[in-house]
């Protein structure tokens, strides 16, 4: 059926049409990084784990002094002080081992020829000036204020010598918070180079891990933002592809046999057709994910979603399932109805084969074009319900997918950070982008009067 | 024409009978309903004892007489399980007002807009300027609408805020405003907590439905009248806006139609994002907090008006085309 559907001329219009080629493309290196993360090239633990200080950009943004200044805070004063300890004793402490790696960010740790005790005296030296950075810092935030009070005070004194004044008092802070600003900026450097010293970024191949592991940023509670866009293109594969094989296959098989047979078939699949697209489709997904999440059989599957992620799906899959076969059954049974009238179908009623015979063999293959259409189209329906439902709090839950990335990262979106939505956006957008291309390409070569 | 509004209505009968059939089925056996109401491990006897209050140890087919009966005079007084105190029916009546307030305008203005985008396109056929709207509405499609609501809320409403110190949208909320219903409501507060949410609606809105618009102004354009027309030396513009819009009208009309209920719940996402008390902020909340009563009340009115507006448009496209009436 498959070799058909490939020779068919349709088939040669669809690949005649070159943006629809480079998007079915673009769906196979999506599918392909999908089997790689099925594969283990991304494991959950990685996206769970902390890589970075909260909320650190990507590439391409660089962030400024004071931002750099709370990640070196971050790193020094909350991870290195809680893992490592307090610098003086950290060289006779019978388990540094043990902080040793729970210091390490991922890929990025104390490297292994380092002695305990020069890990003590880097740490020690690194820990004193950051304290010298924090007083200057201080130092330089009280200054600032000082100097917006005076020119406060300029604004409304009246009397012009005191303006006078006040103004010499300007110039000499001024020149003070100089000094500072490059005290500043020097200890800044020191910093960094010290927390490089003592945890460098790796190189070789961890290194590139590590780079992929922060390149896009991390989100709120540190986690890297390209591990879990990344994963979550297999949780849209894994909902996009049941839902569309579920629910392509229901619709064929009740759109056929209530086109072929009529009579009380057709009003049975008609009646629950008609009843199941009576109720609003999201209202329908949010009873339908609460009715299975809740039920009394397996309830406990999905009470702990951080241990069972992928049980917590079923819910999902169901209520797409049971969903989205609707417009692929009305659309089947259609075309039955108008294959069944058919010559050849008549032929092969008059030579004797069975009417089950004739469903499977001349009538269903002829449909193959509409599931390959509603195939794709539910695909993309299925993917963006999913990010509605999970910011509904109904969808995926104990692992990353775009919903649940979109859905917290609005938070990071008031405070003026994009790159967690941004990043999922971009690649959902790459993929339901190249669905909506193919889908439309397909439905030219193969349904050219379908509006 | 009553023969064929009766048919409808007579159809649509046994088709709610059974959406309620399945809902208090589907509620009532295919998950526990009073595991909310009870403690970790509870005995039969608390067990039977919750039930025999909230009325569900009655046999199934008394739970159903007697709640269509109360659907249908709607009459919805029990009271709610999360919401101590309030009656379903006041849930319902408070929710009713701020849905509206958002879903009216914005089907009225994405219906509008998005029209005289067809138009345009399809005046256009072909040339720069269709071939770009095309790929803008291709493209606007495949963004999650979350995404839009995010990025509407920050550059309508929080970064103004922070970069002007002035406040033209609300964050989140919603005050009441239509004059007539509350003392000392006025349009401001219109302005104020339900604008941006209906632009993010419409511009949302408007992706789809100039793709629709359009594919049925190009199907319109292949048709025999219009080659009569030009043969006839009609201008292009006549064409277009005289002709061929009028012969639009039919499936432009049964797609407002039969976007109206989606509007009802196609603001769940907004109302719950922009926390606006309408019909779908309530049903999520009730459905998060195990609120039974509101749940099944919620969908069963949802439910009736869906199949309301649906008998509507078939009239509706009865009337504006004859041919329907005989099938």
């Amino acid at each position: 059926m498959i070799g058909r559907i490939m020779r068919s001329r349709g088939m040669k219009k669809f690949t005649r049409n070159r943006l629809a080629v480079v998007a079915s493309f673009v769906i196979g290196i999506y599918m392909l990084i999908a089997l790689a993360v099925a594969f283990g090239a991304i494991s959950l633990e990685e996206c769970r784990e902390r890589v970075l200080p909260g909320r650190a950009y990507g590439f391409l943004q660089e962030p400024n002094q004071e931002e750099r200044f709370n990640e070196l805070n971050w790193y020094i004063s909350q991870h290195l002080e809680s893992t490592l300890g307090s610098p003086s004793g950290f060289a006779s402490d019978p388990d540094s081992a043990s902080r040793r790696e729970r210091a390490a960010l991922a890929e990025r740790g104390i490297p292994e020829d380092l002695s305990d005790s020069q890990v003590q005296e880097i740490w020690a030296a690194l820990s004193a000036s950051f304290a010298e950075l924090d007083d200057a810092w201080l130092d330089r935030e009280d200054l600032r204020y000082e100097i917006a009070d005076i020119n406060l005070m300029i604004s409304e004194s009246e009397d012009a010598d005191e303006q006078a004044d006040l103004a010499d008092e300007l110039e000499d802070l001024a020149a003070e918070g100089e000094t500072y600003d490059r005290e500043v900026n020097a200890l800044v450097e020191q910093v960094e180079a010290g927390l490089l010293e003592l945890m460098p970024i790796p190189t070789g191949f961890a290194g590139l891990k590590y780079g992929f592991r922060t390149f896009l940023g991390s989100d709120e509670s540190g986690r890297s933002v390209a591990m879990r866009a990344f994963y979550s293109i297999k949780i849209a594969f894994q909902v996009g592809l049941v839902a569309a094989l579920m629910s392509v296959s229901i619709g064929t098989i009740l759109g056929g046999l209530a086109g072929f047979f009529g009579s009380w078939v057709d009003h049975a699949v008609m009646w629950l057709v008609s009843v199941l697209s009576s109720v609003p489709y999201l209202v329908l997904l949010a009873v339908l994910v609460y009715v299975v999440r809740g039920n009394a059989l397996f309830s406990e599957w999905f009470d702990n979603p951080q241990e069972r992620p992928g049980l917590a799906l079923v819910p999902v899959y169901a209520a797409f399932g049971l969903t989205f076969w609707i417009g692929t059954c009305r659309v089947v049974r259609g075309e039955v109805m108008k294959i069944k009238e058919l010559e050849y179908v008549q032929a092969a009623t008059a030579i004797g084969f069975g009417r089950i015979r004739i469903l499977l063999k001349h009538v269903i293959p002829n449909t193959t074009h509409i599931m390959f259409i509603n195939f794709s189209l539910i695909f993309i329906g299925a993917i963006k319900s999913e990010v509605i439902l999970s910011f509904l709090g109904l969808g995926v839950q104990g692992q990353p997918s775009w919903g649940v990335m979109i859905s917290l990262g609005r938070e990071d979106v008031q405070n003026f950070f994009f790159w967690t939505v941004l990043s999922a956006t971009a690649l959902m957008f790459g993929l339901v982008l190249a669905f909506n291309i193919v889908s439309d390409a397909l439905q030219d070569a193969f349904d050219p009067k379908h509006v | 024409m009553w023969a064929f509004i009766v048919r409808r209505i007579l159809y649509n009968i046994p088709v709610y009978l059974s959406i309620i059939l399945l809902l208090m089925a589907g509620l009532r056996y295919a998950r526990d309903p009073v595991r909310s109401q009870l403690s970790k491990n509870p005995t039969q006897a608390e067990r039977d004892a919750v039930k025999q209050k909230m009325g569900l140890d009655q046999p199934f087919v008394v739970q159903y007489v007697k709640f269509l009966g109360k659907t249908l005079t709607l009459d919805f007084s029990e009271e709610s399980w999360s919401q101590k105190g309030r009656s379903v029916g006041d849930v319902i009546k408070k929710a009713i007002p701020p849905s509206l307030s958002i879903t009216v305008p914005t089907l009225m203005a994405s219906a509008s807009i998005s029209i005289v985008i067809a138009l345009i396109s399809a005046y256009f056929r072909g040339r720069t300027v269709d071939r770009t709207l095309v790929v803008l509405a291709v493209l606007g499609m495949s963004i999650s609408f979350l995404v839009y609501i995010i990025f509407g809320q920050f550059f309508g409403a929080f970064w103004p805020n922070q970069v002007t110190q002035t406040t033209p949208f609300a964050i989140t909320g919603y005050e009441p405003w239509m004059p007539l219903l509350t003392e000392g409501a006025s349009l401001r507060n219109w302005v104020e907590f339900c604008m941006l949410p209906v632009i993010i609606g419409v511009v949302v809105a408007i992706g789809y439905d100039t793709r629709f618009y359009r594919a049925v102004m190009v199907e319109e354009t292949t048709k025999d009248y219009i080659v009569t027309a030009m043969a006839k030396g009609a201008s292009k513009p006549k064409i277009i806006f005289v002709h061929m819009l009028k012969n639009a009208m039919i499936p432009i009309i049964t797609r407002i139609m039969a976007t109206l209920p989606f509007l009802i719940t196609g603001s769940i996402l907004l109302e719950m994002y922009f926390k606006i008390p309408g019909m779908g902020f309530e049903l999520i909340t009730a459905i998060n907090a195990d609120d039974f009563p509101v749940i099944q009340a919620f969908v069963a009115v949802f439910a009736g008006l869906f199949i309301l507006s649906i008998i509507l448009t078939d009239v509706l496209y009865a009337l504006v085309d004859p041919r329907v009436r005989l099938s």
